[in-house]
């Protein structure tokens, strides 16, 4: 088991899909994920098992990859604490959290501004400029340069699910350039369909923050490490002063209140 | 059972099933003189900008590895909040040592005797009080050594 252990989670898939099946069982999804690089040991550690159930897991992977072995039934370490029942932040990692809330409204916004922007005349180039300034600087400058300059830094950095976050963030740009590209020659389809792209990316990387990521840099922080980075997080956030969060508060609002309205017309 | 369950007689000497080892020297983690919250002054060198632990008195006798697990690497202040008197000089002694002393952190320790929350209560209003803002940990220790919860408040 413990070559396996060692072995990066596509692998073990792809050889034994039960493994995926199983994994999936356990809320882990490594089946879709892009890179799949991590190793199995780090996979199941990182999603903070109780005793009980990572045993279970590791005894039901190892006998979907050898099913001759004869394989020990799981012992359970008492001493190991389980998993907490409710995610509870540190406060530098909740107010990340809380940021999250605002890019979410406007993801959530995302499919019905691609819709009108298909349907209307004439691109409006303005609206979705304007998206892609909240996501540029509200989303990107503000809020994925404190993980990408501070909040990474506190884990290991060549941690494969470090890694998958910062090919996330680098991807989501990607997908925003082609968005302006699209706005600049009036092609709706480019427009939409990376739009689209950007939502359903970026739906799921914020999912695997707060549920996966956060929590698990937050188990490794120190007391004197988290009263760090909440400061290095408010001196990063002063910088840019306290209108910026405002200014984009008040952007959601509006939006929201043209798009939410335009659907129940 | 009535009155209050802070004074409340309970023996749990026949506790004795408890796993732990005996041997080998645990030094001391005090790094400081003195301790007591009125003693102390927010200007005292061993608080600036250090993570300091607010420990109600009890939790250092109940808990077995107080030093190592939680005074270590910190500054500490004890006092009690049932028995102490001018307890306003405390609200304004934490409010100095956010915003004078720099404190990095604030670990807030109680019993979980219901007066003891008395203890986080005063140092929330320490924090309102102060402009700068730190992350404040309330850590509750049960009667019998065993810690209750942890959490950032
Ligand atoms: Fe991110
Ligand atoms: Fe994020």
């Amino acid at each position: 088991m413990e070559n396996v252990l060692n072995k990066e989670i596509k692998q073990i898939i792809e050889s034994c899909p039960e493994v995926g099946r199983i994994l999936d069982e356990y809320g882990i999804g490594c089946v879709p994920c892009s890179v799949g690089s991590c190793l199995l040991k780090d996979v199941v550690g990182i999603h903070n098992l109780d005793p009980e159930k990572e045993a279970t897991l590791m005894y039901r992977i190892e006998k979907a990859i050898y099913p001759d072995r004869n394989v020990a039934k799981p012992v359970i370490d008492p001493t190991k604490k389980s998993a907490p029942k409710k995610i509870t932040y540190s406060p530098p990692v909740k107010k990340l959290v809380d940021e999250h809330v605002l890019i979410k409204r406007l993801l959530a916004l995302i499919p019905t501004i691609a819709d009108y922007i298909e349907t209307s005349m004439k691109v409006d180039k303005d609206l979705v400029l304007r998206c892609v300034d909240f996501i540029r600087t509200y989303a990107d400058k503000y809020h994925h340069m404190k993980e990408e300059d501070i909040l990474f830094k506190y884990a290991d950095e060549k941690a494969e699910i470090i890694q998958v976050m910062y090919k996330d963030h680098d991807t989501g740009r990607g997908y925003i350039r082609q968005v302006v590209e699209g706005a600049e020659k009036g092609n709706k389809a480019q427009i939409k369909q990376n739009m689209l792209a950007y939502q359903e990316l970026l739906t799921q990387h914020i999912k695997k923050e707060d549920e996966i990521l956060y929590p698990w840099i937050d188990r490794q922080l120190s007391t004197a490490q988290v009263g760090e980075m909440f400061r290095r997080c408010n001196e990063a956030d002063a910088s840019v002063g306290e209108e910026l969060p405002k200014k984009y508060e008040k952007f959601i609002v509006d939006l929201e209140e043209k798009f939410l309205q335009e659907v129940t017309k | 059972m009535s009155g209050c369950p802070g004074s409340r007689t309970i023996d749990f000497s026949e506790n004795t099933a408890q796993e732990g080892s005996e041997t080998g020297k645990r030094p001391s983690q005090l790094r400081q003189w003195p301790i007591q919250m009125h003693l102390v002054s927010p200007q005292a060198p061993y608080f600036q900008g250090k993570d300091i632990l607010l420990a109600a008195d009890c939790t250092a006798f109940s808990l077995g590895d107080f030093h190592k697990d939680y005074l270590k690497g910190k500054s500490i202040a004890i006092a009690c909040p049932k028995l102490d008197s001018d307890q306003e000089i405390y609200t304004e002694k934490i409010k100095a040592l956010i915003d004078d002393a720099k404190i990095n952190t604030l670990t807030v320790m109680i019993m979980q005797v219901p007066c003891c929350f008395g203890l986080a209560q005063i140092a929330k209003e320490g924090a309102e009080k102060a402009t700068r803002k730190i992350p404040i940990k309330q850590v509750v220790v049960g009667l019998e050594g065993n810690i209750l919860s942890e959490e950032w408040i």
